[in-house]
């Protein structure tokens, strides 16, 4: 094809090259529009809790008024950010933070030591474990929820930071996540590393992590996501403010007879900020190929 | 020869204590996820089937507990509300697939083009899968608001004052509606990056093949696009239809299951037995039939895509 266009002379080629590129823009254009209808309810968040006059906002939203503020104020979040009293979404924010950084964190190192061992090691029995943490995909948290809040109220462990991390770092999807971008290194790393005096632990740690980029950015954005996001658990095993996060703060501040709509917007807002930082930074290496061959097998 | 012997059984035993040592290297290092796996999946699951079949309540009683065999299942099947309950999610799930693999299918048709801004369109696209849902819900509660929100304006503006307001939310005839509109954009994203997979996986030779063949745009989607997304569109439904039969927090959050139980939802029943009546067994064995329910999903998954794949 490109030897053929290579062949004929420049000015035949620059009409259809315009036309094509005309072609482009109004595609793009359009895309564009589609993306901004899309995110449009967010934009409308953001405007309207830089507005100051909760009635103004409800007023606004049936015109294009919705999408613009003329005084923006951060009065709303001035009045959301405390750490603590009535109206403490900084602390609550506090809480999900620490949450959600020590759940991803712990999750990264256990399920890809894990999904190292079954894809590299030699025990035995790898292949059922595999096999079990493959069907142990199926159970949705949804139908060991109930059993699990008697647990751990029994425990003590009832309205703790504890109770919201601990259950749920280690997840089949994460090890076999990693298990399946382990396997796809070549073996001859782990046995270069261990002709090298390098013991099996250190071949993970300095040598396959680093290059694990993609899982680790993947599985950390999923993760992430899923961490901060809870609704149904942190709702049933937090009754006090010590360790409640931002999900439920927010819900049950929504649910109360007289809503507030410029602080939920603000509080909203403050709640969409980490995990869109999370997404920012990883987005680079958040693999779309590695999440579909993974998720099918 | 004998000294050939000693080193090789010396490198031998070398070998096996490095063995020994790599052994429970590899066990100390699956173990964390083994333990945290069986403490707080395998037992809680386990327990469910266990409770299921007891009188347990929620806070421990003087009383002792009570083995009542099926009866929580037969009064579970015995009861009207749950029945609804499946219902609404049967019918969230018939709304729900169309609009929201319909719209990743879409939008990840668009994306997988060579494009300018490519990776902030994919970002703008995937911004609403980010945002928790209890975010969603309070944007959508303004967008539905009755009589005068967002969307009861741009109806009553198209259609020029003939659409009455909808009471999106407050009508029974409309709130499970509404909840799959808020549900379809709220995790379609995920769905789309799953569909930009696979549409990734089709070799561009057999585009290429297409085009000499003579076939035009919609014949080359047709016979070449459709057919390389199989497997993808079959996990794609089954994703969703389990995701729609765990319904949960939307509904809670916006309707409480109402208005008249249309909203009601399987999760939220269980929920509601195991909390607000504080009956343990009872709701163990909703949670029980919830698992039955998405294994044969799951399973039926497998049998497609066994069927599927070449």
């Amino acid at each position: 094809m490109s030897d053929i266009a290579l062949s004929i002379p420049q000015a035949r080629v620059a009409r259809p090259r315009s036309a094509a590129r005309v072609l482009r823009i109004v595609q793009t254009v359009s895309i564009f529009i589609i993306a901004l209808v899309i995110v449009s309810p967010l934009l409308l968040l953001v405007v309207a809790s830089l507005k100051d006059d909760r009635f103004q906002i409800l007023a606004d939203m049936g015109s294009f008024r919705a999408f613009w503020v003329s005084k923006p104020t951060l009065s709303n979040y001035a009045e959301v950010g405390h750490l603590s009293g009535e109206l403490a979404f900084g602390r609550y924010l506090i809480n999900s933070l620490i949450i959600l950084i020590t759940t991803v964190c712990s999750g990264l190192i256990v399920n890809s030591m894990a999904g190292f061992v079954l894809a590299w090691g030699s025990l035995k029995g790898r292949a059922v474990i595999l096999s079990i943490v493959i069907a142990l995909y199926v159970i949705p948290q949804e139908s060991i929820i109930m059993p699990l809040v008697m647990m751990v109220s029994r425990a003590g462990m009832a309205d703790t930071f504890a109770v919201q991390i601990v259950p749920w770092v280690a997840s089949p999807l994460y090890i076999f996540l990693f298990y399946q971008f382990f396997t796809q290194l070549p073996k001859e790393l782990l046995e270069a590393a261990e002709m090298d005096g390098a013991s099996f632990f250190r071949a993970y740690r300095s040598i396959f992590l680093p290059l694990s980029l993609p899982a680790l950015a993947t599985v950390s954005i999923l993760m992430g996501i899923e961490t901060w996001n809870q609704y149904l658990w942190p709702i049933l095993v937090t009754q006090t403010d010590y360790a409640r996060p931002i999900a439920v703060a927010i819900a049950t501040f929504f649910g109360q007879d007289s809503i507030y709509w410029d602080r939920a917007m603000a509080a909203s807002v403050l709640m969409m900020i980490p995990i869109l930082g999370l997404y920012l930074v990883f987005q680079r290496w958040f693999v779309s190929s590695f999440i579909g061959s993974a998720v099918k097998g | 020869m004998a000294m050939q012997q000693s080193t090789s059984s010396r490198s031998a035993r070398i070998t096996l204590r490095r063995d020994k040592g790599r052994l429970m290297q590899e066990a100390a290092m699956l173990a964390p996820a083994i333990i945290l796996l069986t403490v707080f999946l395998i037992v809680p699951f386990l327990l469910s089937f266990w409770t299921a079949m007891t009188n347990q309540p929620l806070v421990p009683r003087p009383t002792p507990v009570r083995f009542v065999w099926f009866n929580n299942f037969i009064r579970t099947f015995q009861d009207d509300l749950f029945w609804t309950a499946l219902w609404n999610v049967s019918r969230f799930t018939f709304w729900i697939i169309p609009a929201q693999c319909g719209l990743a299918f879409a939008t990840a048709l668009l994306l997988h083009q060579k494009l300018p801004f490519r990776n902030l369109l994919r970002g703008m696209f995937f911004l609403p899968a980010i945002t928790s849902m209890v975010v969603v819900c309070v944007i959508w509660g303004t967008l539905f608001q009755y009589p005068t929100g967002p969307f009861n304006q741009i109806l009553g503006f198209l259609s020029g004052g003939a659409i009455q307001p909808i009471d999106w939310l407050g009508d029974p005839e409309w709130a499970m509606f509404s909840i799959v509109l808020l549900s379809a954009w709220q995790a379609y994203g995920f769905q789309m990056i799953v569909y930009l997979a696979g549409l990734q996986g089709i070799p561009d030779e057999l585009y290429d093949a297409a085009k000499i063949d003579g076939a035009n745009a919609f014949r080359r989607f047709w016979h070449v696009t459709m057919p390389g997304l199989r497997p993808t569109h079959v996990f794609v439904l089954v994703i969703t239809t389990i995701q729609a039969f765990k319904l949960y927090t939307q509904v809670a959050i916006l309707t409480q299951g109402g208005p008249k139980s249309s909203t009601e939802t399987v999760v939220h029943y269980m929920v509601r037995a195991g909390f607000e009546e504080q009956k343990m067994g009872y709701a163990s064995a909703v949670s029980v039939i919830l698992f039955v329910i998405v294994l044969i999903i799951a399973l039926i998954q497998r049998q497609l895509l066994r069927r599927f794949d070449v």
